[in-house]
């Protein structure tokens, strides 16, 4: 027995055309392997041009701030010699005109709306003195020269605020985006007063989509168990109730709300109409805080409804019968029998809903009015109207963070594996 | 990487925004505006030049210019923009410095630069039209003595109801300080100042209650009209356009109206750079800048244009004078502010964040 395995071993076994079966074995795996791994290589393209590499310069752009330094090399070099509290010396003021009259008019233009960020006048300041540099006699002193072109020069303030972009990695977009921003010597310092707007926008991004999903979930439960559970007929119907609004358009939608909810709009002048509110007491229910909430909960109702739908599909009907044949009553044998079925489906729901909602800036902008606005309506701001990309960016990566330690939140109490979208 | 990375997303773009095969695309806000600019130099140009003209919308900032710029990937030929955005679009290389010789003088041989009402602030700038945020109501809407300053605006005792206001900064803080007595040459200098700038909160503070704020130029008529708001701001040309348009009867506030400037740049690598150099020498002639304001009732910034409209009235397309719903007429500007786009660049990020902080208290 073992002599005769001892020889099988020994002799190869040979394909057809010589090569030993081994080998055509591995070759033949190995180009499965390949074709299967070009095949995986469209989706990993997609996935790294799409979504890792903007992140990645997402994260870079947050994080930059090497533009000052390189369009003014010469002031940068020498800043740290000054004091930082007299007036600079003539050294100073001869390296800020030499960046300032031999670099590009175009980098200079970009330069300036940066150092507005950091000083509001910088924009002015440089493009009012690069005009009449040109008359400078380069021969003489320039201190004096440019303090008389523009006394903005002999502002201490303005030389101070250099300090702030003197490095080229800056964590100064993330303090901006919390209400905080550097001093002259980088120390973190809180915003004035009246000037602090990002923390409550975060603060109310996190209330808003906390208070739409607890909204989504209390409304969604019972339609997704009708749903799950009323024979195909009715169900097919409610499904169809539960799918039109979310292959409306979303503005459509949102107009909708517009005319429902406003002052003088169906609702109040329903209720006025019956009686139960007096004319001068319409409730306020559009463009503010209250309509972002109603609107954001209609439209992200179908999130919630169809991974409990899913789920609780899944749960055999006899389960419940079981207990209550065993003697529990029909609540109890829901709270203890029904529901922890129905927990990966809650969780599925919650965490899409909550996701989707931090995000949302199209509705909050239509109907949010002055309280209801969220920190996507600010990262919208800045893309497109300031042009402020750095800070722009620091918020879009707050952002992503924050969803990601939700997740790893939800993973350690719930458990990932628990999640079922279906 | 970063390159092909921007391409592809260009590509998407265009794919997305379906930009078919046309020989230049114009960058407008839509709606009345760019239907006006369609009818008084669209059309003429197309039938000039046999070229057609693809006709895009946005929501105004210079973010997708930047990034096509920076792309490489330009496909929008010519933006109409604000007078914030062809400064720093043209600080920042994203609009081309139009050649001096292609603008069109007066008839009697005046450069257009002699010829502006205001001056253009670089030499990216084409000039397109003035147009003004003003306060306006529904006429009924007040009983007894009608409202009819920016001083009655702020006056939420002696005329009730909400008050529509705009999401930003520009143009309310203005509004306040002249409603609070301030003289129109002294509001930059006091806005400046931060006790200025703390006077023009405090007036804000006085309608406080009453603001319902909007972001898009349609919403203030259908805040008025609806009766959500007694009195709201808005662009002139969406007020004077309804009543002219539409048979609306609402009534304009020209009393400490803010006057803004719009003009039309040139995108740096413009696939397209002759037909735009020539769109625009003829947008902003004065025949055609006249021919404007037969559509819609923002004001041309060529005086040439406004004497060729006062010589040509009833001058609108339904057969009735247009003069008197135009922001930079001479009647209108003893108790106009003037933006100073300038200032703006300098200080507009600063307090929009404080308006911002003021509108979420």
């Amino acid at each position: 027995m073992s002599d005769a395995s001892v020889n099988v071993k020994k002799r190869q076994m040979m394909t057809a055309d010589g090569i030993p079966l081994k080998r055509s074995l591995r070759i033949s795996l190995r180009r499965e392997k390949l074709r299967g791994l070009a095949l995986l290589a469209v989706p990993a393209l997609f996935v790294i041009m799409l979504f890792i590499w903007p992140i990645y310069t997402l994260f870079q752009k947050s994080i930059d701030d090497s533009f000052v330094n390189d369009v003014l090399p010469r002031t940068m070099a020498i800043y740290e010699k000054w004091d930082g509290e007299d007036l600079p010396g003539e050294v100073h003021f001869e390296a800020m005109f030499l960046d300032l009259t031999t670099a590009e008019k175009l980098e200079i233009g970009k330069v300036s709306t940066r150092m507005n960020y950091a000083k509001s006048g910088w924009k002015s300041l440089i493009k009012k003195s690069n005009r009449k540099f040109k008359k400078f006699d380069p021969q003489k002193a320039l201190l004096p020269q440019m303090i008389k072109a523009d006394k903005r020069w002999g502002d201490i303030e303005f030389w101070k605020s250099l300090g702030i972009m003197k490095d080229r990695r800056t964590a100064g977009y993330y303090w901006n985006a919390v209400d905080r921003t550097y001093d002259s010597k980088k120390n973190v310092i809180m915003q004035p007063e009246n000037r602090r707007v990002y923390v409550m926008f975060w603060k109310r991004t996190l209330l808003v989509s906390a208070i739409v999903t607890v909204a989504c979930l209390i409304l969604a439960y019972p339609v997704a168990y009708l749903l799950a559970t009323l024979p195909l007929r009715v169900s097919n119907l409610l499904m169809i109730c539960v799918l039109m609004p979310f292959w409306t358009s979303l503005l459509v939608r949102i107009v909708a709300w517009m005319i429902m909810l406003q002052q003088q709009g169906v609702l109040n002048d329903s209720l006025v109409g019956l009686g139960i509110i007096a004319e001068e007491n319409r409730l306020p229910l559009m463009y503010n805080f209250n309509g972002t909430l109603i609107v954001m909960t209609q439209v992200l109702l179908p999130f919630m409804i169809l991974p409990l739908y899913s789920v609780m599909r899944g749960i055999p009907p006899t389960y419940m019968k079981a207990a209550q044949n065993l003697g529990a009553t029909p609540s109890w044998a829901f709270l203890r029998v029904y529901m922890p079925q129905t927990v990966p489906g809650v969780g599925a729901g919650v965490i899409l809903v909550f996701i989707v909602a931090v995000g949302y800036f199209i509705t909050p902008e239509l109907v949010g009015g002055k309280d209801g606005q969220m920190i996507g309506n600010q990262i919208a701001y800045h893309l497109r109207k300031s042009l402020n990309w750095g800070l722009a960016s620091a918020m879009g990566v707050m952002l992503l963070v924050a969803i990601l330690v939700l997740y790893w939140v939800y993973d350690k109490i719930v458990g990932i594996d628990n999640m079922r979208l279906g | 990487m970063l390159k092909t990375y921007k391409t592809a997303l260009a590509v998407l773009a265009v794919t997305a925004s379906g930009a078919m095969a046309s020989d230049l695309t114009v960058t407008s806000w839509g709606g009345g505006y760019t239907a006006s600019q369609q009818k008084a130099y669209g059309e003429p140009w197309e039938a000039n030049t046999g070229k057609s003209i693809h006709w895009e919308n946005y929501n105004g900032g210079l973010g997708e210019v930047r990034t096509q710029v920076e792309s490489g990937n330009v496909t929008w030929d010519i933006v109409d923009v604000l007078p914030d955005q062809i400064r720093t679009g043209c600080d920042e290389g994203l609009f081309i410095e139009i050649p001096d010789d292609i603008l069109v003088p007066t008839a009697d041989g005046k450069s257009m630069d002699e010829d502006l009402m205001v001056p253009r602030p670089n030499k990216c700038a084409v000039p397109q039209i003035w147009w003004s945020y003003q306060a306006f109501y529904n006429d009924g809407t007040f009983s007894g003595q009608q409202p009819d300053t920016m001083m009655d605006f702020f006056d939420v005792a002696k005329y009730p109801g909400k008050r529509g206001v705009h999401t930003w900064a520009n143009a309310i803080l203005e509004m306040a300080l002249f409603a609070d007595g301030v003289a129109k040459e002294d509001i930059y200098s006091t806005l400046e100042t931060e006790a200025g700038a703390d006077r023009a909160f405090a007036k804000l503070d006085t309608i406080k209650d009453h603001v319902v704020f909007w972001s898009a130029g349609a919403k203030p008529l259908e805040l008025v009209s609806s009766g959500e708001v007694s009195m709201s701001l808005a662009y002139n040309g969406r007020v004077g356009g309804a009543n002219l348009n539409d048979g609306t009867n609402f009534v304009s506030i020209w009393h400490g109206q803010v006057l803004e400037e719009e003009w039309l740049g040139i995108v740096s690598g413009s696939p397209n750079m002759d037909a735009a150099l020539d769109f625009v020498a003829f947008a902003s002639s004065p025949t055609a800048q006249a021919e404007q304001a037969r559509w819609i009732n923002y004001g041309p910034m060529r005086t040439s244009a406004l004497d060729i409209i006062s010589a040509g009235e009833p001058w609108f397309n339904t057969g009735v004078n247009i003069l008197e719903h135009m922001p930079n007429r001479e009647e209108v500007m003893g108790d106009s502010i003037v933006a100073d786009p300038d200032w703006w660049a300098d200080n507009g990020d600063e307090l929009q964040e404080r308006y911002q902080a003021w509108m979420g208290q």
